[in-house]
């Protein structure tokens, strides 16, 4: 999509940029509500940000509340729980991109393989249902699947007598990033394949068809049609992926890691904001930190598309 | 290449454009500091407010999540009220987000006529912008807060200029609370009702409940935990549960360190033994309200104890009962180690400022029409109509002392009774403790032993009677936003961590270990200086109750 915009035939001089606007004018008319949007909701607020070099005062406003320079975040950079936090961050992205990223395009490519097409139809219907359920309800469904009383996976463990007494799995910090990376995949991978499926369903069927009568079999084909035909989806979604690390997730770990045992393993960047900056108010902090991770993310991502770039498939 | 200065130009234009437009945001925002003028409607000042002879209407916000005020007028007792009082509550809802609905109305600068909420932090930032109407000019001419509540409450909610600002909800001379340890009938009868007193005892009767019943959970101890502070609160004399969750523990005109404390070490040396061998319910910390409800309205608990155990207990209770008229839960005394005297055993802790206040802003109209209307509400009158509707209902008369005389359709109705007054408890926001419970007890007490509410019979018999009095602690921690604020919040982090950890540590060294790492941990973030100010804020308390 966006080559063939920046590929066509371009004058290069201001009367033609209104000419074209004209010509092209439905197609910036559905354009411009989204333009409204963001600029609306991303970046009018964006001032904002200003309140993290602030002591803001609620009460006073944001044009009356003093100037403190650095001061907020000095103190999330000496706080005790600073390096904490930036490791669980790091970790669960790291793990995220590692194998959240993949599955659904794993899923995506065994789908394409299936030739009955109603039971892939169901296949797909079922796995992406969860997308749509919140994390609430996810979490009340982990929560009583993996208590220590009746829980039905200590049960099932304890039937194949895999364990003799039933493991307490929310509340030993070793298995909460498997769980945790583990109720994402399952939540998410039916709904991110669909992008994955309908960039599969663009390639041309006739280079399968010549590859078959090469004599390729259906791997082959796989490795060498179907991924780099949908490489160009991959890149750009790896890219947003990468601008994205520092979001380690917040709904989730909130819900999920109940038990102050875990803190050590479970604390990220968003929960950190929300525990000790939104909950008591200390809006500047917050901001503060919230900007910090920002400003790493922008740092991110400007590299993930610059490598991107030289692999000839850059966002921008 | 042009294409990309193009979009770089829209980019400059769209950022360009922000700016001015924050630019007017802020100045709006701005607005709000500017001190509002005080409208008191004309209202001559030396001659009380009259309800039902001018009508009276006030917004009316409650800063919870979960509260959501009913419809005002659409239920009989406050159609009784408008009819009768001439006074409209318009509600403004939370919507789930209490934290960024209170917030928003104060950086807009429009703040409802009336706040309840929790005393401290909010009420105190409100009271600091000088957003709030100070009470004392009508505490004279209203006679029910006064009478009621009494000079020593009202003190202690006095703000540091001395005045009052916050109209108390819930406040009580006597003891209340829900909390305490109940025991399964039927599974005690089964294992031959042996002694319950000591921790002895306990431990030999989780042991033995363990091995006759693998599938029941030997001491259930409810949300996040709860129970497991029980044992805190029963390992020495006069200790309380509410030390654990202020994590300072008093000893002679000081608060102490929690961590560093001899009997909160034991107890939590205890607790890890009992977690370790499977007698606490292994999910204490993770569990949700659901499962524990589970756990307990099957009957799959041989002990339960949390601070709610008369609310979850009595629908557990009457759904046992039905299956098993001998089954069923009984409120025991306090479990305690032994050598130490039950009679000084305090699961539950009370204040005497109760639960929640009003507040009225400087937005409201007619403040004082307000405080008339709040002071009704609390007084007699008020408090029968709010929490039993109007008369001819569930009532008919009273007796000597105010207790309204409950009529047959309370007794029948139940269905539709308790629907009634879940309602009405959403208008329920200046509420009298000792006249409700005073009143509830009256009519208790005629019902024969079979037909009395279980809740009720608990708290009278056990609950109330093992509730501590911490009124002295009341409102001592600090402000968020100051240094000693930030630094309890790292205590706080520090605290429950090292609670859970303890619960999971394989022998009593690594609890010890876990609990002197805390005290580390806590005092190189600030304990001391934390527990001083707390100290000073519990002096000054005491000084205000002794009234010197």
């Amino acid at each position: 999509m966006k080559k063939s915009i920046s590929s066509a035939p371009l004058a290069g001089n201001r009367h033609s940029f209104w000419v074209r606007f004209a010509k092209q004018l439905d197609l910036q008319l559905m354009v411009i509500p989204a333009m409204i949007l963001i600029l609306m909701f991303s970046y009018l607020p964006m001032y904002g940000v200003l309140m993290a070099f602030q002591d803001y005062d609620i009460f006073k406003g944001f044009l009356h509340s003093p100037w403190v320079g650095l001061k907020h975040f000095r103190t999330f950079f000496e706080a005790p729980e600073f390096w904490t936090v930036m490791r669980n961050t790091f970790v669960i992205s790291v793990l995220r991109l590692l194998i959240g990223f993949p599955a659904p395009i794993l899923l995506a490519l065994i789908l394409n393989e299936v030739i009955h097409l109603r039971f892939k139809r169901i296949i797909q219907t079922v796995s992406y249902l969860p997308h749509f359920l919140s994390w609430v309800i996810v979490s009340g469904f982990v929560a009583s699947m993996l208590a220590t009383d009746n829980g039905s996976l200590n049960m099932l463990l304890q039937k194949l007598h895999l364990i003799g007494e039933p493991v307490n799995f929310l509340s030993i910090p070793g298995y909460f990033w498997a769980i945790l990376i583990g109720t994402g995949v399952w939540k998410e991978i039916g709904f991110s394949a669909i992008v994955y499926l309908a960039a599969i369903a663009g390639i041309n069927p006739e280079i399968y068809e010549a590859a078959s009568m090469d004599g390729a079999n259906r791997l082959k084909k796989m490795w060498y049609i179907t991924l780099p035909g949908i490489s160009g989806v991959i890149t750009i979604f790896m890219i947003l992926a990468v601008g994205d690390i520092l979001s380690a997730g917040f709904e989730d770990i909130l819900l999920l890691a109940k038990n102050p045992v875990l803190q050590d393993v479970s604390d990220v960047i968003d929960t950190y904001v929300y525990r000790v900056g939104i909950r008591n108010s200390l809006f500047s902090y917050a901001a503060a930190v919230g900007l910090f991770k920002s400003g790493i993310s922008v740092i991110l991502l400007t590299a993930a598309n610059m490598m991107a770039r030289k692999l000839g498939r850059s966002l921008w | 290449m042009s294409a990309t200065k193009k979009s770089m130009m829209l980019l400059v234009c769209l950022l360009g454009l922000s700016m001015m437009l924050a630019a007017c945001g802020g100045s709006g925002g701005g607005d709000a500091t500017k001190p509002e003028t005080k409208d008191t409607a004309g209202t001559d000042p030396s001659k009380p407010f009259v309800l039902g002879e001018t009508p009276l209407t006030f917004s009316f916000y409650g800063n919870y999540d979960w509260y959501t005020m009913n419809p005002w007028g659409q239920d009989p007792a406050t159609r009784w009220i408008q009819d009768n009082k001439k006074v409209t509550v318009q509600a403004i809802q939370s919507g789930g987000a209490a934290l960024q609905k209170f917030n928003t109305m104060i950086a807009s600068g429009q703040l409802p006529d009336v706040i309840w909420g929790d005393r401290g932090t909010d009420v105190e930032k409100l009271r600091k912008a000088g957003k709030l109407v100070a009470l004392d000019p009508y505490l004279e001419k209203y006679p029910n807060l006064k009478k009621w509540a009494g000079e020593k409450t009202l003190n202690m909610l006095r703000s540091e200029d001395g005045k009052l600002y916050q109209f108390p909800n819930w406040y009580t001379k006597k003891p209340m609370g829900n909390g305490g340890y109940a025991v399964n009938n039927k599974i005690y009868k089964e294992l031959g009702s042996p002694k319950l007193e000591t921790f002895d005892d306990l431990y030999a009767y989780l042991k033995l409940v363990k091995e006759k019943y693998p599938d029941i959970v030997p001491f259930e101890v409810g949300l996040l935990g709860q129970g497991i502070d029980f044992l805190y609160a029963g390992m020495a004399e006069n200790r309380n549960v509410g030390q654990v969750s202020l994590r300072a523990v008093p000893d002679g005109n000081e608060l102490k360190s929690l961590f560093s404390d001899p009997v909160y070490r034991e107890s939590m040396v205890f607790a890890n033994k009992l977690f370790r061998e499977k007698l606490i319910t292994q999910d204490a910390i993770t569990q949700t309200r659901d499962q524990v409800k589970e756990k307990v309205n099957n009957g799959r608990v041989a002990i339960y104890g949390d601070f709610d155990t008369t609310v979850l207990g009595t629908e557990a209770n009457s759904m046992l009962r039905a299956k098993d008229p001998e089954g069923g839960y009984t409120m025991i005394w306090p479990l305690h180690k032994a050598g130490v005297d039950p009679k000084k055993v305090w699961v539950n802790e009370f204040d005497s400022l109760g639960w929640n206040v009003s507040v009225i802003t400087t937005s409201a109209k007619n403040p004082e029409g307000i405080f008339a209307y709040l002071d009704w509400l609390t007084g007699e009158e008020g408090e029968r109509i709010i929490f039993w509707g109007p008369e001819g209902m569930y009532w008919q008369g009273t007796n000597d002392k105010g207790a309204p005389i409950y009529t047959d359709t309370y007794k029948n109705e139940v269905e539709e009774r308790s629907k009634l007054m879940a309602i009405w408890d959403t208008f329920q926001w200046a509420g009298n403790t000792a006249f409700i419970d005073g009143s509830k007890a009256e009519n208790e007490m005629e019902l024969p032993e079979d037909k009395r509410d279980w809740a009720t019979v608990s708290q009278t018999n056990v609950a109330w009677k093992t509730s501590f009095d911490a009124t002295e602690f009341g409102n001592i921690q600090p402000l968020p936003d100051s240094d000693e604020g930030m630094i309890l919040q790292r205590v706080s982090d520090i605290a429950d961590k090292v609670r859970a950890k303890a619960l999971f540590a394989k022998d009593e060294q690594e609890v010890i270990a876990l609990l002197d790492k805390a005290e580390q941990d806590a005092q190189k973030a600030g304990y001391d200086k934390l527990l001083q100010f707390e100290t000073a804020k519990w002096q000054e308390n005491l000084k205000k109750i002794h009234g010197s």
